[in-house]
């Protein structure tokens, strides 16, 4: 076999079907006329088709790999393992096939080639594209969500605004004249609200909308006071109640925002 | 009788409003004047009614309230925060306190630490993170929500069990949007985990924008967020990208309909200068 001129360099290329027609051509025939070199490519063969099995099983523990990581789990191990004492080598090592690398040269330099090739492959087919298939985490903006959140507290502002104004029109229409019995008021609607309003006032200041503000504030404790009231109300407390409403004019003002806000949605 | 009295109280808070006089005892007067102080934001006249009530008539049944509307009035002054603070800790103790005020001072409670924290006191955190495993879960949920505003993110991180645990079990859209927009900043990836497990077959999962400027390879503005917070993305997409796609005659609520059925298709808007937005779902 060494007796033979041929660059055996070119054998990976040839088995794999790389090498240049002419090329090919001088290789295939002589491999058809040596009988060492035939040997020698039969057994090249075996050992690629075996390697293209595990390619697979690398490329897929390269992929498990959290790359950005890495680095940090690789200190943090070495540091470790820096405070451990000594211990031992146990009788059977998992690492043992290594030391078969060890004493064939050549396999290790296959095998180093694999994880490197099979590394660069993954880094490829990792840059981020727009519809890449492994782009599938949650992420937006601090920006994007500020704004999501101005949306937001706009939509729930409204939403609470129209809800009280229900609420209060629902207690002032059961009181209203010609009521048959005493109105009914939803303590659990008003501590529903008060809840919401919890979330709108860290919004409503945040995004300076003093407005919406002042009148939730004042909706605000208004609930708070019906809220600690459950059952039946006389119609001639109701009525008072309307009677301080109106005066606060505050379903006008209601409105006025409402409008305000829906033409910022 | 305690509804009755309450009543009672309403009326004339209300008929003190109206002008109507009534005849009433002097604590209590002093407790509705102060009342109607703090719902025109005086806070500073209300206040002096309400420390004369605690002075003057220590065993009023109105004494543990006007602690409840004292700390309304500090906190709304400003700059007297930790007074405000335990002036609520102190209703909260009360063993006659309501149920409906001591939610409120809890909330109170979180946003005047909150406010500290922003501050500078670091410290004042403690009052949040100790809220996160509250038996109340109006109180629980928002200690939460407003953690997840901390800058610090490790300190943030700290609200995700909570966070999770709303988009996992709430029904409330309010609640669940703002969750999910909470996770978002603090963990997307506790968010990603716990949207995942929601079993929606068939349905959109992932709404995905792109934004480039002309001639650039990198987006300037990329967005990956759950389905259910597609309508929140577009109302909250840059006004000129808005614009653009205005422009083009697209009707955004449509198309988003369009790709949520097919969810194969991309759209992609090319602006008169050069920028490429493309929005799919995944």
């Amino acid at each position: 076999m060494n007796k033979c001129a041929l660059n055996r360099d070119d054998w990976a290329a040839f088995l794999s079907g790389d090498l240049e027609e002419g090329e090919r051509r001088t290789m295939a025939e002589h491999l058809e006329k040596c009988p060492d070199c035939r040997a020698a490519a039969d057994e090249m063969r075996r050992v690629l088709e075996k390697t293209e099995a595990v390619k697979a099983e690398i490329r897929q523990a390269v992929a498990s790999v959290n790359w950005e990581a890495l680095p940090a789990t690789v200190a943090d191990r070495a540091f470790a393992a820096s405070r451990k004492p000594e211990r031992a080598l146990p009788a059977a090592r998992p690492w043992g096939w290594l030391s078969a690398l060890w004493m064939k040269p050549a396999l290790a330099g296959l095998a180093a080639g694999l994880v490197v090739g099979a590394a660069t492959m993954y880094f490829v087919l990792k840059v981020p594209g727009p519809r890449s298939g492994q782009d599938t985490g949650y992420y937006a903006s601090g920006d994007f969500l500020d704004r999501a959140e101005l949306t937001m507290a706009r939509r729930n502002t409204l939403d609470y605004l129209e809800k009280s104004q229900y609420v209060l029109l629902d207690v002032f229409e059961s009181a209203g004249e010609g009521a048959a019995g005493p109105a009914v008021f939803n303590s659990e609607q008003a501590r529903d609200l008060l809840s919401r309003k919890k979330y709108l006032n860290a919004q409503l200041e945040r995004f300076q909308m003093a407005k919406a503000k002042a009148i939730c504030d004042q909706i605000e404790m208004l609930f708070l006071e019906l809220a600690q009231i459950s059952g039946d109300l006389p119609a001639a407390e109701l009525g008072r109640i309307r009677g301080f409403v109106e005066e606060r004019q505050l379903l006008l003002k209601i409105n006025l925002v409402k409008k305000e806000l829906q033409s910022e949605i | 009788m305690k509804k009755f009295t309450v009543l009672i109280g309403l009326f004339f808070v209300l008929s003190a409003g109206s002008g109507l006089a009534a005849q009433t005892t002097p604590d209590e007067t002093l407790f509705r004047e102060a009342k109607l102080l703090v719902f025109d934001k005086s806070w500073e006249d209300a206040l002096i009614k309400l420390d004369d009530l605690r002075e003057n008539f220590p065993d009023s049944p109105f004494a543990g309230q006007a602690l409840f509307y004292k700390g309304e009035c500090l906190s709304g002054i400003g700059g007297r925060e930790r007074e405000a603070l335990r002036a609520y800790k102190d209703y909260i103790r009360l063993t006659d306190a309501k149920a409906s005020l001591i939610e409120e001072s809890e909330g109170s409670i979180i946003d005047l630490a909150f406010g500290l924290y922003e501050k500078g006191d670091a410290s004042a955190l403690r009052d949040i993170e100790g809220r996160l495993g509250h038996e109340n879960k109006v109180v629980r949920y928002y200690a939460a929500y407003k953690l997840s505003l901390v800058q610090d993110k490790k300190v943030a991180a700290k609200a995700a069990p909570v966070l999770m645990r709303i988009v996992e079990t709430e029904k409330d859209p309010e609640l669940l949007d703002r969750a999910r927009i909470a996770l978002l900043r603090v963990s997307p990836e506790s968010l990603k985990s716990v949207e995942d497990r929601k079993p929606t077959p068939g349905s959109p999962r992932m709404l995905k924008i792109r934004v480039w400027n002309k001639g650039q390879k990198e987006p300037a503005f990329s967005l990956n967020i759950p389905w259910a917070l597609a309508d929140l993305a577009l109302g909250a997409m840059d006004e000129e990208d808005k614009a653009a796609i205005r422009k083009k005659g697209y009707d955004l609520n449509k198309i988003m309909n369009e790709l949520a059925k097919s969810k194969e298709s991309i759209l992609r808007i090319v602006g008169d200068d050069g920028s490429i937005i493309e929005i799919w779902i995944e």
